[in-house]
C-alpha cells in the first residue's frame, strides 16, 4: 500500500486525501451540554467522527453512542420521505408521499380540529432532540393550544422544581472549586460523559466523594463513602443527615436565621429520623450515615451533584429531592464558590453560559391565562404553577375521559411512548385520536401509530445553536446534505407556521398563508428557511453580545463575548426568588396548595407507594423492588438499539440482579427470566452483577421486545410533579428457561 | 520512539467509548462484540457488600518480544520500523490461529475471510500527529499512548503528588 492509500485508509484529513473535518454537534443523547462533533467528510459522506478538541464541554472526547454516529446517520432504516399510513394504527403499513401532500394533510387536519373542537384539542409534543423545543412551543401557542409538552414530563424537571421550591432556582455544583462532592444518585460516567474527566480530575485533586446510590455504579466505585440505600428512601436519608448536622451544631446558623423560612418545623421533622430508625428504613449503616453527614457538613466548601431522574422517579420524588437539596442551604453551601451556584438561564436548558436570551418571550407568544387549562392542570397544580409546559403524563387520562375537554390531535417530534408508565395504555389512548403526526428519523414503534410521519434530519444535517456553562456557544451548519428528503425539525415547524398562515413576524415574515417558501430551495427540494431560522435566532440572542454573524465565523464554536460576570451570594442583594424571598425549608407554594392537594410544605418522607414496607401484602406476591431505566453506557432510551456497533455491546434485553438474590431464586447468569408485576410481565435474560442492589431488579427501559415501563400502572406518579415512580415499584422474578443459546450472553 | 498504550485502571469506567471509536476508525463490521479489536471487561473482585467492580479496556499490547510474531508461520505478523507497532498483513495470513494460541491477552480476531485482524495502534494517525481513536475518545482520559518510559514518568509524578499529600 503506498503512503497516500495508507493515509486514506487511516482517514487522515488533508488536501491529499480529500478528507475534510467539518464541525457539528452530537445530539444522539441530549443532556444540557451536548458534545462538539468533528465529522471527517470525504466526497460528501462522513467516514469517521471524533469529539471536537476546542469544545470546552467534551474536549475532544465522545461516548460510545456518539462514536457510533455514522451508523445512526446512515442507518438503512432512516426515513427518506414523508409517509402516510395505509394500514391500521400501529401496523407500520405506510406509503411514501410528497412533502406538499404531507404538510397539506397536517395543516388541513389541524385547521379542521381547531374549527371543530378548538385549538386546545391538539397536543404538541417534543421528545429528542431538544433543539426544536422553543420553536414548537411557539407554534403550539400561536395555533392557540396550551398543550405543549415534552419528554421533560419524566426527566429533569421534577429535580429542578424541587430546588425551585426550596430556593426559587436550581443551583448546580461548582466542581472545580469544591472540596467535597455529594453525588446524590445518578451515574454521570454513563449519563453525562463530558463531565467524566472533570470528576476524575476532582478526585485526583483530593476532593472527597460521597455517593448516594443503590447500585455499585462506576461513580460509587470512586467514592470515599458510598451510601447504598434502598431505592426510594432518599428523603429519609437526607433528613437523617440533616438531623446529625443540626444536632451536632454543624449547620450555618447565620444563613439559617437570616435567610431561611420554616427551619423549626424542618428541625423537628429531621429529628424524627434518628440514625437507627433511618438505618432500618434505608438499609444504610447508621455509622455511615453519620460519617457522610459530618464529611459533607465539615468540608468547606462542599457541593451537591443532583441528577435528572433517580431521586425524582419516585412517588415521593419531589419531597425526597427537596430534602436532599435542603442540605445545601443548611450547611451554608448555597451560592458560594465550591458550593451550589445558581446561574441565569441562557438557552435550551443551559444556564450560566454567560449571556441571556429572549427564549422565554420567543416560546411564549401568548399567556397561559389566555388559553384553556393545560394538560395536567387540575391533577398536577404545582407543576402547572411552576412549569411552562403541560404535564404529558396526564395525556392518556385526558384522551380517555375527555375532561376537562376532548383531545383529538397530536403532533409529536421525536416522541417515544415507552417513556410513559403503562406505555401500551398510552398508545391505546393515542389510537383514539382523530389525527396523529410524528416527526422522527426512523419509523419508530410510536411513529407506526401516526397518520403522517415526517422524516427529520440528524444533527449533522441541520443547523442549531447551542451553548455551554464554560461561556461558549456554537452555531452549527449542515456538514452533509440531508438524507433523502429529510428536513430539520425547525424547518418543519417553520413550514407548518407558514402553511397554517399563523401571524408570526419571525417565522412567517412574509405573512403568506400559502406556505410561502424561504429564499429558494435546498438541494433535496425543501424550501430554504435558513434565513428565517438565523433571523429568529438573532432576535432571540438580542439581549446578548452573541450574534449569528460572529458565530458563523467560528464553525467549532467560540467563547461568549463579554460574558456576564459570575457572582456569589446573590441573595444578599436580591433575596431568593421564592414567595418569601428566603430559602424555604417549608415551601410557601406547597402551603398554598396544601388545602386542595394535601401537600406538606416540609420535605416529608413517604415510602414508595409500592414497597415491602408500604404494601407488605402486595410484596408477598411481588417481593422484589423494580427499578427501571438505570443507564447502560451504550444506549440512550431507544436511540442506539438499532446500531450494530452499540447493540453488539449488549445484544439482549437483560435485567441486572445481584448474585445472592439470584441464587435464592434459582437463577443463573444468562437464564431467561420472567419479570412480572400486577400489571403484566416481560421475559429477559438475567445478568448477575454485584452492581445491583440486593433485592432489586434493575432493568433498562425501552426495549420493544421487553418494555419494562409497560409493567407500571399509568397512575404510578408523584402527585406533585407527575413524574413516574420508575425507580421503585414491586415485581417478581421467576426462571423460565436456563441459559442455552450462546448468542444469549450478557457481557455488561 | 516506541509506542504503547497505557490504561489508568482507576479511571476506566467501562463506558465502551474506546471500543466503538475503534470500530468507527477501522470500519469494523461488528455484529457481535467478540469481533471488536478493543475489548472492555467488567471485573468483579470479591462478593456481597464488599464486592468491588473494576473495568479494564484491552487491545493489542504491541509486545516488544511479541509471542504472536514468533508463532506466525508465514511472517504475516511483523513489527513496523519507527513506531515499533506489531502489525498483521492479512494477505500473508493463512488463518492457522497460531497467534491466538500464543497471545497471552487474547487479542487476535478473525473476520469473515478467516484471516487475523487486530489493533495497529492507529499507526497512520500516530505518524500524522494524531492519537489513536480509542485514546482520543476516552471520556475520562484513562487510555493514553506514548513512549512507555514517558508514560511511566507521568504515573510516577502522580504517585509523587500523592506522597507529598494534599
Amino acid at each position: 500500500m503506498d503512503k497516500l492509500q495508507r493515509m486514506i485508509k487511516g482517514k487522515i484529513p488533508g488536501e491529499a486525501t480529500g478528507i475534510e473535518v467539518r464541525r457539528s454537534v452530537c445530539t444522539i443523547c441530549d443532556p444540557s451540554g451536548i458534545c462538539g462533533l468533528d465529522c471527517y467528510v470525504k466526497d460528501g459522506r462522513i467516514i469517521k467522527v471524533e469529539g471536537t478538541l476546542e469544545n470546552p464541554n467534551n474536549g475532544g472526547t465522545l461516548c460510545s453512542k456518539g462514536a457510533a454516529q455514522r451508523q445512526w446517520v446512515y442507518h438503512e432504516d432512516r426515513l427518506r420521505t414523508p409517509l402516510k399510513r395505509v394500514g391500521p394504527r400501529g401496523s407500520g403499513e405506510m406509503k411514501p408521499i410528497s412533502w406538499t401532500e404531507a404538510l397539506d394533510a397536517v395543516a388541513g387536519n389541524l385547521q379542521r380540529l381547531k374549527a371543530e373542537s378548538g385549538p386546545e384539542s391538539v397536543v404538541f409534543y417534543c421528545g429528542y432532540p431538544k433543539q426544536p423545543r422553543p420553536f414548537l412551543q411557539r407554534l403550539a401557542l400561536e395555533f392557540g393550544s396550551p398543550n405543549y409538552c415534552t419528554e421533560s414530563s419524566a426527566c429533569f424537571t421534577a429535580m429542578a422544581m424541587s430546588w425551585r421550591l426550596d430556593y426559587g432556582q436550581m443551583a448546580g455544583p461548582d466542581i472545580a472549586n469544591t472540596k467535597c462532592l455529594l453525588v446524590w444518585s445518578g451515574n454521570p460516567f454513563y449519563a453525562s460523559t463530558p463531565n467524566a474527566r472533570r470528576l476524575m480530575d476532582a478526585r485526583d485533586r483530593g476532593v472527597k466523594f460521597i455517593v448516594i446510590d443503590p447500585r455499585k455504579s462506576p461513580i460509587a466505585g470512586i467514592a470515599d463513602l458510598h451510601l447504598r440505600l434502598r431505592p426510594g428512601t432518599d428523603g429519609a436519608l437526607a433528613l437523617a443527615m440533616a438531623n446529625v448536622i443540626i444536632s451536632e451544631g454543624l449547620y450555618d446558623r447565620q444563613f439559617v436565621s437570616e435567610w431561611s423560612r420554616g427551619f423549626d418545623g424542618y428541625r423537628a421533622l429531621a429529628a424524627e429520623y434518628g440514625l437507627e430508625r433511618t438505618e432500618q428504613i434505608t438499609g444504610v449503616p447508621a455509622a455511615l450515615i453519620r460519617e457522610a453527614a459530618l464529611l459533607y457538613a465539615t468540608s468547606k466548601p462542599a457541593a451537591m451533584m443532583p441528577s435528572s431522574t433517580p431521586v425524582v422517579h419516585h412517588t415521593n420524588g419531589v419531597q425526597n429531592q427537596r430534602a436532599a437539596a435542603a442540605l445545601v442551604g443548611l450547611t451554608g453551601n448555597f451560592d458560594i464558590p465550591g458550593g451550589n451556584v445558581p446561574q441565569s438561564f441562557s438557552w435550551l436548558e443551559v444556564s450560566g453560559a454567560g449571556f441571556t436570551t429572549r427564549e422565554h418571550e420567543f416560546a411564549m407568544p401568548r399567556a397561559w391565562d389566555d388559553m384553556p387549562p393545560r394538560l395536567g392542570a387540575e391533577r398536577f397544580p404545582v407543576w402547572t404553577r411552576m412549569i411552562d409546559q403541560g404535564q404529558a403524563m396526564d395525556l392518556p387520562r385526558q384522551i380517555a375521559t375527555g375532561e376537562p375537554y376532548p383531545l383529538r390531535g397530536m403532533v409529536g417530534f421525536g416522541m417515544n411512548h415507552r417513556l410513559w408508565p403503562d406505555s401500551n395504555g398510552l398508545m391505546a389512548a393515542v389510537d383514539k385520536l382523530d389525527f396523529v403526526c410524528v416527526v422522527d428519523l426512523f419509523l419508530t414503534d410510536t411513529a407506526k401509530h401516526a397518520d403522517i410521519v415526517l422524516p427529520a434530519c440528524s444533527s449533522v444535517e441541520r443547523s442549531e445553536l447551542r451553548c455551554y456553562p464554560q461561556k461558549y456557544a456554537i452555531l452549527t451548519r449542515p456538514v452533509i446534505e440531508p438524507l433523502g428528503e429529510a428536513r430539520s425539525d425547525t424547518d418543519i415547524i417553520i413550514g407548518l407556521v407558514q402553511k397554517l398562515g399563523l401571524d408570526d413576524p419571525l417565522l412567517n415574515p412574509a405573512g403568506s398563508g400559502a406556505g410561502g417558501p424561504g429564499r429558494g430551495f435546498l438541494p433535496n427540494g425543501a424550501p430554504d428557511f435558513g434565513e428565517v431560522f438565523d433571523d429568529a435566532l438573532d432576535w432571540i440572542l438580542q439581549p446578548s453580545d452573541v450574534t449569528i454573524t460572529e458565530l458563523k465565523k467560528h464553525p467549532a464554536g467560540m467563547p461568549v463575548p463579554k460574558p456576564l460576570p459570575v457572582a456569589f451570594k446573590k441573595y444578599e442583594k436580591k433575596g431568593f426568588p421564592t414567595p418569601s424571598g428566603k430559602m424555604e425549608f417549608a415551601s410557601s407554594l406547597l402551603e398554598e396548595q396544601a388545602g386542595c392537594s394535601g401537600f406538606d410544605p416540609l420535605p416529608v418522607y413517604n415510602e414508595p407507594r409500592l414497597s415491602p414496607v408500604s404494601t407488605p401484602d402486595i410484596a408477598g406476591e411481588y417481593p422484589l423492588v423494580l427499578n427501571t431505566g438505570p443507564r447502560l453506557p451504550m444506549f440512550i432510551h431507544s436511540r442506539t438499539f438499532r446500531l450494530p456497533w452499540t447493540r453488539s455491546l449488549r445484544r439482549d434485553a437483560a435485567a441486572d440482579l445481584d448474585p445472592a438474590t439470584a441464587r435464592n431464586l434459582g437463577v443463573a447468569q444468562g437464564d431467561r427470566i420472567e419479570v412480572s408485576t400486577s400489571t403484566g410481565s416481560i421475559q429477559v435474560l438475567a445478568n448477575l452483577t454485584e452492581l445491583a442492589h440486593p433485592g432489586t431488579v434493575h432493568m433498562f427501559h425501552d426495549y420493544p421486545e421487553a418494555d419494562v415501563n409497560s409493567l407500571l400502572q399509568g397512575d404510578y406518579l408523584d402527585p406533585i410533579s407527575g413524574f413516574p415512580g420508575y425507580k421503585a415499584a414491586l415485581c417478581a422474578v421467576k426462571k423460565v428457561a436456563p441459559a442455552a443459546s450462546p448468542t444469549e450472553e450478557v457481557r455488561q | 520512539m516506541s509506542h504503547a498504550f497505557y490504561l489508568d485502571v482507576d479511571r476506566c469506567t467501562g463506558c465502551f467509548a474506546c471500543a466503538v471509536a475503534c470500530m468507527d476508525q477501522n470500519d469494523l463490521e461488528v455484529e457481535t462484540e467478540s469481533i471488536a479489536w478493543r475489548q472492555v471487561f467488567p471485573i468483579t473482585l470479591g462478593e456481597g457488600p464488599d464486592a468491588r467492580l473494576r473495568y479494564i479496556s484491552l487491545a493489542c499490547m504491541h509486545c516488544e518480544d511479541a509471542p504472536c510474531l514468533m508463532a506466525c508461520p508465514t511472517g504475516a505478523i511483523a513489527r513496523e520500523t519507527g513506531t515499533r507497532v506489531v502489525k498483521v498483513r492479512s494477505e500473508f495470513c493463512i488463518g492457522c490461529h497460531s497467534c491466538s494460541i500464543a497471545c497471552p491477552f487474547g487479542v487476535p480476531r478473525f473476520g469473515k475471510d478467516g484471516t487475523m485482524q487486530k489493533c495497529d495502534l492507529c499507526s497512520v494517525r500516530l505518524e500524522n500527529g494524531l492519537d489513536p481513536a480509542c485514546v482520543r475518545v476516552c471520556p475520562t482520559k484513562a487510555l493514553r499512548q506514548g513512549d512507555p518510559n514517558d508514560l511511566g514518568l507521568e504515573v510516577g509524578r502522580k504517585a509523587a503528588e500523592r506522597f507529598a499529600g494534599p
